[in-house]
């Protein structure tokens, strides 16, 4: 207290009525414990953007989004674009803004066929992007429902593990190869390829984390109290592992691309121009002068991409964690 | 504990079996069976009649079912004494069209087709085909279930040689089968005057004529006794067992200088110790007839290069230790300077690795190191030592920032421990804390991991050896793939599961062995 000198009331000039109202002493008030209230959420984000980084971050990921998800909506991308013109092909940026004067769509420059390398580019992110997405939000779903199921039940939980064992034996990369060349390469094979055995690994790992937490104290407690198994699971366990399920999708996520891009590598791909696939073409032209934009521009979004991805991730994982809330 | 580790390994190799099922049954029922001819040379060569012959004299080969042609039904029934030549040849000679067969002809073919009919084959009959002028022909298939190719798969894995062997595959018997151990390898002891000691098992009647000997190469010691068949491979190195596709070494050839069995002596690459039987060999050319005095004449060559398991295992396993000197004490650095610069620059580079694809940090390696001349794909004709950086470095990285991942993980999980907090209590110093408790009790679980990536060497890096194109197995699976190389994937995907099931036992035993606290025995338990 710095200011220590006494308000006189009279000098307020204000009646007793405005200055006192009385106070209701029911029972119903009485009973009220108040404390600051605790939205689990706004902590999270409150935490999450206390670090200025995530914030820089964050706007990053928003631009990428952008670009992915945005930007190949305006460009009208066209592989054939300048097909006939044959001075515009593998061009470099300088080449490409002299030719066709400066847009952003030239500042990488042009590949085989004439068309944007940066057009190409966002295009292919596209697809790998989405690719990523539907892949962790399948697997994601499945592997936590079966993990959790996994985790409760005896029986499952023997048969599980049986099933864990034999299938996280075969190469993921054979499981998608062999889906590829049973059913061609379309985008959705390649979903079904990845997503087929890959709940399963995650599955497993939720199983761990449920093993782990279900027979904690509070949990004995509530089922003492007579909690169904599905309430302990939404409501005590799920909340639990949160921060566990955010930091697994940000590893996923990643991986996805990853696989796709090297899968398209290998010419065990999908049929349309993915990252990968722009990476796989543009491989013979790494070592020709001038022509290294065709290539490391697609394999450097592709790290751009999934770093992003995975950093967000990973810090909203560490936010999500309600010991972290203090 | 031996009790525990048998059931573990039978549990295991149930698992493989189940494994290799899987990848069965995906392959061989639910691929398109055209598609393993999309890399075959001689398939776009062919067409009419002879191109659909000769899809099924492959599939046969490969295992897909069982072929029999018209003809070759009227040969056996010649064999068996039922028919002479006479009606033999008349029965063969099919007309362009069914109607217009000669009475002896129909007979057969009316035969030939209630006989393999009532077994459940599929008669197909190609008439005339005016086109490309090729001649009509008849057979008869019928497809092999999955579960019987999966069963015959596992049952023919091991072949034991033995003395039956020439026997049973040409139909006429050696004179003097038997096997005969020698202490003096005829090989060695050319001259005959200096014995050289040099034992040897020897077989006549069997496949290999070398059962057992000694040679100059590693592991000096070698067997054609059991042999493991994992099947042809078809296309990547068409016609050759997917085992010694894995295990022979590669071009080019080695001369060195080799006594014949007639006392010729050449430069020459044969290695005589691994000489097979194919008969009638020795008499078909000059060359043979030279140098040879059996039919034992099917020898294999001496190479300058490592086999493809041999590149992979030289480069991962460099690649391991690499990675462990690295790592573990980079992780244990990151965990004492926690939250320090190092732990920082430490953690960006993990996640530099966890978060970008292989394929765009390795192409970075690749670049990077080709900046400072070093050489950016191996070429085997040009072999240098220096090919072997950029490989070895660029699996080595990855593998570092994951045991500084983990390493770090652990020791940091220690440090919170109660027992650590005692030992400061007790006035211990922190190096002392380090070194002889919080070490030891988190490089345990690193330690399960060592079988695993000592093993995993074996089967090779596929992103790596792809770029690179090392000739290793990792590059071959790719092969495989994209050249629809089906029995290559099944061999590849059994010596996969069985490597891994191996390393998770040997990591669990390497385990017990490190901590006491961990026991299989029943009592401790």
């Amino acid at each position: 207290m710095e200011n220590h000198e006494l308000i006189d009331l009279s000098d307020l000039n204000m009646s007793d009525a405005e200055l006192f109202a009385p106070y209701d002493n029911s029972a119903v008030n009485a009973e009220k414990i108040t404390a600051p209230r605790y939205s689990y959420w706004k902590s999270v984000f409150r935490v999450f953007f206390r670090k200025k980084i995530n914030i820089v971050i964050l706007l990053l990921l928003a631009l990428v989004i952008a670009f992915t998800y945005i930007y190949p909506l305006f460009s009208n991308y066209d592989v054939n674009e300048n097909i006939r013109d044959s001075a515009a092909k593998h061009l470099s940026p300088d080449g490409a803004i002299e030719h066709f004067g400066f847009q952003l769509k030239w500042i990488l420059g042009t590949g085989a066929l004439g068309q944007s390398t940066f057009d190409a580019m966002w295009n292919g992110a596209r697809i790998s992007v989405s690719l990523a997405f539907i892949c962790a939000a399948i697997n994601m779903t499945i592997g936590v429902i079966a993990g959790a199921v996994w985790g409760f039940s005896k029986k499952v939980d023997i048969i599980m593990t049986e099933v864990n064992n034999i299938v996280g034996n075969v190469p993921y990369i054979l499981v998608i190869a062999v889906m590829v060349m049973v059913f061609t390469g379309s985008f959705w094979t390649l979903v079904f390829a990845m997503t087929v055995t890959g709940w399963i690994g995650i599955a497993y790992f939720i199983r761990t984390q449920v093993v782990i937490i279900r027979d904690r104290e509070y949990n004995l407690a509530s089922r003492c109290l007579g909690t169904s198994t599905f309430r302990i699971a939404i409501k005590n366990i799920l909340p639990f592992m949160t921060s566990v399920i955010v930091t697994l999708l940000a590893t996923e996520l990643p991986s996805y691309i990853s696989y796709e891009v090297f899968m398209s590598y290998i010419g065990i791909g999908i049929s349309e121009m993915s990252l990968g696939r722009l990476i796989q073409g543009a491989v013979p032209s790494i070592g020709v002068p001038g022509w290294g934009f065709e290539f490391w521009s697609p394999t450097a979004v592709a790290g751009i991409i999934t770093v992003v991805l995975y950093v967000v991730g990973q810090n909203l994982g560490d936010a999500s964690d309600p010991r972290t809330h203090m | 504990m031996t009790k525990y580790l048998l059931k573990r390994l039978l549990h295991g190799l149930f698992s493989v079996v189940m494994v290799v099922a899987i990848v069965m049954l995906l392959i061989y029922s639910l691929m398109n069976r055209d598609l393993i001819f999309a890399k075959d040379p001689q398939y776009t060569k062919k067409q009419g009649n002879q191109l659909t012959t000769y899809k099924y004299e492959r599939w046969e080969v490969y295992g897909y079912l069982d072929y029999v042609p018209y003809g070759d039904y009227l040969l056996q029934l010649k064999n068996d004494g039922e028919i002479d030549e006479e009606t033999r040849s008349k029965a063969a000679s099919i007309a362009a069209k069914e109607e217009k067969d000669s009475d002896v002809a129909k007979e057969y073919v009316a035969k030939f087709k209630n006989e393999y009919e009532s077994k459940g084959y599929t008669i197909v009959r190609l008439g005339y085909d005016s086109r490309t002028k090729q001649k009509q022909t008849m057979f008869a298939y019928k497809d092999t279930p999955v579960w019987e190719r999966l069963g015959k798969y596992f049952l023919n894995l091991f072949e034991v040689d033995n003395i039956h062997y020439v026997e049973n595959t040409t139909g006429e018997a050696l004179e003097n089968t038997g096997i005969t151990f020698t202490l003096f390898d005829p090989l060695y002891n050319t001259d005959g005057e200096n014995k050289v000691f040099s034992p040897a098992i020897m077989g006549n009647g069997t496949q290999h004529k070398y059962l057992l000997y000694f040679d100059g190469e590693f592991p000096y010691i070698h067997q054609n006794l059991l042999n493991i068949n994992l099947g042809v491979s078809y296309s990547v190195n068409k016609g050759i067992d997917i085992y010694h596709t894995l295990t022979d070494r590669q071009d080019p050839n080695r001369n060195v200088t080799v006594t014949f069995p007639t006392g010729l002596t050449e430069e020459s690459p044969r290695d005589l110790h691994t000489a097979t039987y194919v008969k009638g060999t020795r008499d078909s050319t000059q060359i043979n007839e030279a140098r040879f005095t059996d039919d034992y004449t099917n020898v294999n060559y001496y190479k300058e290069n490592f086999s493809k398991t041999g590149f992979s295992f030289v480069i991962g396993i460099i690649s391991v230790v690499l990675a462990y000197l690295l790592g573990v004490p980079l992780g244990i650095l990151m965990a004492r300077k926690k939250d320090k610069l190092v732990d920082k620059i430490g953690t960006v580079y993990v996640i530099f690795i966890i978060a970008v694809p292989s394929l765009a940090y390795i192409f970075l390696f690749r670049e990077l190191g080709g900046m400072m001349g070093l050489p950016k794909s191996f070429l085997l004709e040009q072999a240098t030592w220096t090919m072997y950086i950029l490989p070895i470095i660029s699996l080595a990285l990855p593998s570092v920032a994951n045991l500084m991942k983990w390493v770090r993980r652990y020791m940091i999980d220690q440090q919170n421990s109660d027992y650590v907090k005692f030992a400061r209590s007790g006035g211990l110093s922190e190096s002392e804390i380090f070194k002889k408790h919080i070490l030891k009790n988190a490089i345990i679980p690193i330690i399960h991991g060592i079988p695993g990536s000592v093993l995993g060497a074996l089967v090779g890096a596929i992103i790596t050896e792809s770029i690179y194109l090392v000739p290793g197995a990792g590059y071959l699976l790719t092969n495989a793939i994209n050249q629809y190389d089906n029995g290559v994937i099944v061999g590849l995907t059994l010596f996969y599961a069985l490597l891994s099931i191996l390393s998770l036992i040997l990591g669990d035993i390497l385990m017990s062995l490190v901590d006491p606290r961990i026991s299989f025995t029943e009592k401790a338990r």
